[in-house]
């Protein structure tokens, strides 16, 4: 029974792997823009060997920032039924669309060519390709440097009036507010479980019991976020903090020529996917 | 001139609006003045409005009526706040409730990144604030693996990097076990030492004897003000309000009326032992001679 209620003892937010590998070490504003390439590129990239290389370079890429591939693997089990229920779709309904090549099989409004079977396995592949790659870029950033990482990015954003550093900050405080509202939680549904409340003990598909058994948890939960916003609100202020004022950045990361490299790797890589013919 | 005020509070009113026509009043024409390298601590019981007044200090309230300046600048000037609040730093209750950042290093940024500190400048200052609340070894870590203490001391950091010539601590320790307000008042302490005004406002009547001046509220008003010697002294007024005295004066007077030569006006715990010495000392030599 205590166990249930153990919430902060394993809360993880994003799920960063400390390996302490060449991946992890670089600039996260590079290894971002790297990423973006690559995922670009397979999205762009449709031949087989193209997306078996990608593939390839993905594996690499686990074993270059040592982390064991089955992490990448478990990624993908959630997505496997998703994956197949659209490559039927695609078997069955893009035939006209994408009807070059040789044809194997027309039948009423389905036809199945070489091209679209192509488009079947290529599109598979690409879901493979991008879970293993963005595997890779969380298991190796920390969410504070993936946050970091994305503000730098966007930051020309601001130019055409995106409130990039608001938006940082948002992610950051949601962040920041993790652990302390899993705390909280865990409080109240000690207290609420001590005064004879029943959390979980419904069957899983009486959706709406469950959901009720919730309630004693969640409005409390709102309140004291609503308190804490409060609280918080005057703290920034106090440190002169202006919604949309300009603000100076504190400067985390200086560029080495290992994070440069990473960049050119990515776009060698991208350029020899989308040369190759088949 | 040194002998001018950093916070002048003249004739300040304040009041709550409930809805369209009632109002709380909360502060009623209170006057003011800190001075450089003060330790003011302002005490009152719940309600009494010191919070309030504490709010005033930088700006994050603004008065009714009557006016705040901070250094000759009225709070109610919104193009020269930032100078306001980076002057008079606040430090709030609930430690969880004032950092923003994943990381400790970061939350000390974000008020510079505020004032738009330059970016060469900006690592210098967060390892002086750190460093003067010594936290430094936890510059990289996530707040939320800290003590309550330490998450305080990251706040003050926050606001130290700011280079404040005032430092306001609205009931900062009351959330605090006694280790962790121990190292508040430590920190508190030396920073005093070096010079920082302190404005505390506080249920503690032990931080309260460390204070150069005492404010006591109710109900919106300065009822009570001096050193803390003066104003402990007071012992049935400080009743009425429903306020403590520290522990030794409490000692000190009990042993008063026992005994006349004992002094009653005394407020560190240092100081009854003295006393104590001392009676203890002349009783002995009189019934030795």
């Amino acid at each position: 029974m205590s166990a249930e209620f153990e919430l902060t003892r394993n809360i993880t937010i994003g799920q960063y792997l400390p390996t302490g590998s060449v991946v992890h070490r670089l600039d996260p504003r590079f290894k971002l823009a790297a990423f973006v390439v690559m995922i670009l590129a397979i999205a762009i990239c449709n031949t087989y060997v193209g997306n078996l290389f990608a593939l390839a370079v993905c594996i690499w890429m686990f074993s270059v920032s040592k982390i064991p591939l089955h992490y990448g693997i478990s990624g993908i089990k959630p997505a496997v039924p998703f994956i197949i229920i659209l490559a039927i779709m695609q078997l069955l309904f893009y035939g006209e669309i994408a009807n070059g090549g040789t044809i194997y099989l027309k039948y009423g409004f389905i036809t199945i060519s070489s091209e679209s079977i192509r488009l079947v396995v290529v599109s598979a592949m690409r879901f493979v390709d991008v879970i293993f790659l963005s595997s890779v870029l969380t298991l190796s950033t920390s969410t504070t440097e993936l946050t970091h990482g994305m503000e730098r990015l966007l930051g020309p954003l601001e130019k055409v009036k995106f409130p990039v550093h608001a938006f940082a900050l948002i992610i950051t405080i949601a962040i920041r507010f993790v652990p302390t509202f899993a705390m909280e939680m865990e409080k109240m549904m000690k207290a609420q479980a001590s005064r004879g409340a029943d959390f979980g003990t419904g069957e899983w598909w009486r959706i709406v019991r469950r959901t009720k058994d919730m309630f004693p948890i969640i409005i409390p939960l709102f309140n004291v976020a609503l308190a804490r916003a409060e609280d918080l609100i005057l703290a920034m202020e106090a440190r002169c903090y202006v919604p949309g004022a300009s603000r100076t950045r504190f400067a985390h990361y200086k560029a080495s020529s290992k994070d440069y490299l990473a960049l050119l790797f990515s776009i060698v890589i991208s350029v020899i996917m989308l040369g190759i013919p088949f | 001139m040194s002998t001018d005020p950093i916070i002048r509070v003249e004739n300040v009113s304040f009041a709550y609006q409930l809805n369209q026509d009632q109002q709380v009043p909360v502060l009623q024409n209170v006057s003011l003045e800190v001075f450089p390298g003060e330790y003011v601590a302002i005490i009152g019981h719940n309600g009494s409005g010191k919070s309030t007044l504490s709010k005033h200090l930088n700006g994050i309230l603004t008065p009714k009526e009557g006016d705040v300046f901070v250094n000759g600048i009225n709070t109610r000037d919104k193009a020269r706040i930032h100078e306001v609040r980076s002057r008079v730093g606040m430090v709030f209750q609930h430690p969880d409730n004032q950092i923003v950042a994943t990381i400790v290093e970061d939350d000390v940024a974000f008020g510079l990144e505020n004032i738009g500190t330059a970016e060469e400048e900006m690592k210098e200052r967060i390892d002086f604030a750190l460093e003067a609340v010594g936290m430094s070894a936890f510059r990289h870590r996530p707040p939320h693996h800290l003590s309550g203490g330490q998450k305080q001391r990251i706040a003050i950091a926050g606001i130290l990097a700011m280079k404040p010539q005032c430092l306001v601590l609205d009931e900062a320790t009351s959330m605090l076990d006694s280790y962790g307000r121990q190292d508040i008042l430590a920190v508190v302490r030396k920073l005093h030492s070096e010079g920082m005004t302190i404005v505390t406002v506080t249920h503690h009547m032990s931080e309260v004897a460390e204070a150069d001046r005492v404010i006591v509220m109710e109900g919106g008003k300065i009822v009570l003000q001096g050193t803390p010697r003066e104003v402990f002294s007071h012992q049935e007024r400080l009743q009425e309000l429903h306020l403590d005295v520290p522990d030794a004066s409490r000692v000190a007077a009990l042993v008063h009326t026992e005994y006349p030569a004992f002094s009653p006006d005394l407020i560190h715990n240092e100081e009854v032992v003295a006393e104590v010495n001392r009676v203890y000392g002349r009783r002995a030599e009189a019934s030795g001679s």
